[in-house]
């Protein structure tokens, strides 16, 4: 007998999309469509016993349960109005299927009740099941169930849904992601949250193989799912993408992913955020990722949905392409975001980024403030742990010089000059051989007024920065208490930060003064002309071009007359290649992408981060700026 | 969860309607997202045997022909009754004959 309603219950699991669908045709709601199927399983443990398993059992319970639906509707007082739907041709199942989704994922209802109505109609699991797999009370998801069914039948929704792709899509990516967030500890049926994802994506691929998104987001749950072995250590820690053990991916779903994504290809259309999210994801499969690639797909897919996250990943992907100090760069824009207040990763991303570039003290405490905010226990202790294997020397002890001389070696050439420029000065007045603790924010604020007494707003803001930079890195922030950035303009009236400051006035003398290259105007001037991302413009190419257009890449990029002015010179006659280029050959240490190196003059393209050291040290300004206002 | 359903060869000589029936069940389990791969083997094959350090290659058939596997299926399911289910199904379809079926784990 047990075997019996083991298999009945696999039976159901394989087929209640479909026995629901046909039932919802014929009653036009949701939930007498699965009291009429349940009834039917019913008469299956009463019979089969008897009659044994039929040949084919979800046809049995079709037939079973249609004929008790036409029983309802013919005692039911809605015979009226419903009965011509029984002298009506079958319709395929496939349709009935797509159109429980549709009901099931209807937008009326709130997120976690779409997903509960979901995995209990069309993927055919108990309540018990899915308070299981949510980790809340079995009471919960039967309320959260039944009042779901209620809001359909009131809203007159059941039958003749809207056909809203999207949020049947946006669905079945919430359940993966619910298994998938899930790292450690009872996880082995959240676990299974992913796989129920996946069996929901393939069908849905079936029954609307001609919706490019939908095979995007098939190609990203296989993709991803393809990692799931190795995306975890032995204690449940989460190990990054690019030290994961590669062997231990599952190439059967790579390769389905890669497949779903080429069928997205020949649905056509633009690329949608699924679609973009897998190329990213296929890029990810690689064994050396394109990471100019990845950002260009993430500034793709920034422009459809600029969530926060979206913005994270692209700060990493940025990060990797084009140094950790631009990455960092772009995360300063998502501090201040609030929706980000609460998100342990961007701490954590900052964390890692400034180990990079070498700062190690600022590293500990964001990656401290990370594990507080993890929800994940693995996680939070792989965040501590990481913190505490830190090598932070307490700089107060130090003597000024030489903390000097540790503050700036582990920074960029361009960086340590400018803020070297400062420091230098003051050690050398204050003396090299004073502790720092001996350093008071009084002694520095006269350092500054004998050293740069009647300087630009602008070069003393840029002192300021060094000294506050310094002061935070050594532990003593208050060190810079008393100095104040000063306003740049006559305009603004009150004084600001630099980095504020600094938005206020792009447009330098130096820039007027035509002292400044010719490549450097013009890749400013279409920065501010275009209001397109530095690193799009970076990675144009001379054939990207329509000069007569004013335009680049399907007008994504458009300049106007003063860039236009500049351009033809900057290309001058070259036909091909990289628009910007560095100055010089490159070294034969670090021969660049064949992409990024131009085939007439042998140089490679200009990098992020020399576009933005050039634009600082002859503006003040960060390139970003530039392009904002 | 994973199993490898491997078919033993012989049985029925396969028929028209047999063919249409399972070209039915494999449209089937693709569209549920439940058959991940699926093939049938050569009879022939080769053996590999290794006894210290010598490998030998021999060529086959080695077994009865109702011993030997005909083809296989790679399933993803829930559960070890949703494989018996369907490796139910897939027996009905073919006739009298034997599956061998395992779970399979990793990768």
């Amino acid at each position: 007998m047990s075997d019996l309603s083991a298999t009945v219950g696999a039976v159901w699991k394989q087929e209640s999309a479909r026995i629901v669908g046909g039932l919802l045709r014929l009653v036009h709601d949701v939930g007498l469509a699965e009291e009429l199927a349940q009834d039917a399983l019913v008469a299956a443990l009463e019979q089969w016993p008897a009659t044994g398993i039929p040949d084919n059992p979800g046809a049995w319970l079709t037939t079973t349960a249609k004929r008790r639906a036409v029983d309802h509707i013919r005692r039911s007082r809605t015979r009226e109005r419903l009965a011509p739907d029984l002298a009506r041709p079958p319709e395929p199942a496939e349709d009935d299927v797509l159109r429980l989704m549709f009901t099931s994922c209807h937008p009326v209802l709130p997120a976690e009740a779409r997903v509960a109505l979901t995995l209990r109609v069309v993927a055919g699991l108990s309540t018990a099941e899915i308070a299981r797999a949510f980790l809340v009370g079995e009471q919960v998801i039967a309320r959260r169930i039944a009042a779901a069914k209620r809001t359909l039948a009131e809203s007159g929704v059941a039958y003749e849904p809207s056909a809203q792709l999207s949020s049947v899509l946006e669905v079945v990516y919430l359940i993966f992601n619910e298994g998938y967030a899930a790292t450690s500890g009872t996880d082995l049926i959240r676990a299974d949250l992913c796989l129920e994802a996946l069996r929901l994506g393939r069908m849905l691929a079936v029954l609307a193989p001609d919706e490019a998104e939908v095979h995007g987001l098939v190609a990203l749950l296989e993709i991803q799912q393809s990692r799931s072995a190795a995306r975890t250590g032995p204690a449940g820690e989460p190990i990054p993408l690019h030290e994961q053990n590669r062997g231990r991916w599952d190439q059967l779903l790579i390769r389905r992913g890669f497949a779903a994504m080429l069928r997205a290809r020949e649905a056509g259309g633009p690329p949608g955020p699924y679609v973009l999210q897998a190329a990213i994801a296929v890029c990810h499969t690689e064994e050396n990722t394109d990471w100019v690639r990845v950002t260009a797909l993430y500034e793709a897919l920034e422009r459809l949905v600029a969530t926060p996250v979206v913005r994270l990943n692209r700060a990493v992907a940025v990060a990797f392409a084009y140094g950790p100090q631009a990455g960092l760069d772009l995360l300063d824009d998502l501090r201040t975001d609030p929706q980000m207040a609460a998100y342990h990763l961007l701490p954590g991303v900052r964390g890692d980024l400034l180990i990079k570039v070498g700062r190690p003290a600022e590293a500990r405490h964001e990656l401290q403030r990370a594990a507080t905010l993890a929800r994940n226990t693995a996680e939070r202790e792989f965040l501590l742990r990481r913190a505490a294997a830190l090598d932070v020397p307490d700089e107060r002890s130090r003597l000024l010089g030489a903390a000097v001389t540790a503050f700036l070696a582990p920074l960029g050439p361009a960086t340590a000059r400018a803020y070297g420029q400062t420091l230098h000065r003051i050690a050398r007045l204050a003396g090299d051989r004073t502790p720092l603790t001996g350093l008071t924010a009084a002694r520095i604020a006269e350092i500054f007024a004998v050293s740069w007494p009647d300087v630009s707003p602008r070069t003393w803001n840029r002192h300021v920065a060094a000294i506050r930079s310094f002061a935070t890195w050594s532990g003593s922030p208050s060190l810079a208490a008393a100095l104040h950035p000063r306003p740049i303009t006559a305009a603004a009236s009150a004084p600001r930060p630099v980095v504020s400051a600094a938005a206020s006035a792009p447009r330098s003398d130096v820039e007027r003064r035509g002292e400044t290259p010719l490549r450097e105007r013009a890749l400013w001037s279409l920065l501010r002309e275009s209001g397109a991302k530095v690193g799009a413009v970076l990675t144009l190419n001379v054939e990207d071009l329509d000069l007569d257009d004013r335009s680049a890449r399907d007008a994504t990029i458009v300049w106007r007359s003063a860039t236009a002015r500049l351009l033809p010179e900057l290309i001058s006659g070259r036909t091909r290649g990289p628009l910007f280029l560095s100055d010089r050959r490159p070294g034969p240490g670090r021969p660049p992408a064949p992409a990024d190196l131009c085939p007439e003059t042998g140089r490679r393209r200009l990098s992020y981060e020399r576009a933005a050291y050039l634009c600082k040290r002859a503006t003040g300004h960060t390139l970003d700026r530039l392009r904002s206002v | 969860m994973r199993y490898l359903m491997m078919q033993k060869a012989g049985g029925a000589e396969p028929d028209a309607q047999l063919y249409a029936d399972m070209a039915a069940f494999v449209e089937e389990l693709t569209a549920a997202g439940v058959l991940l791969a699926t093939g049938g083997l050569d009879p022939a094959g080769f053996k590999m045997t290794s006894v210290g350090d010598e490998i030998t290659v021999t060529d086959g058939p080695f077994t009865e022909a109702k011993e030997a596997i005909g083809g296989f299926a790679l399933i993803e399911v829930r559960s070890r009754e949703e494989a018996i289910e369907l490796g139910r199904r897939f027996r009905k379809i073919v006739g009298d004959g034997e599956s061998l079926i395992h779970q399979v784990y990793g990768p």
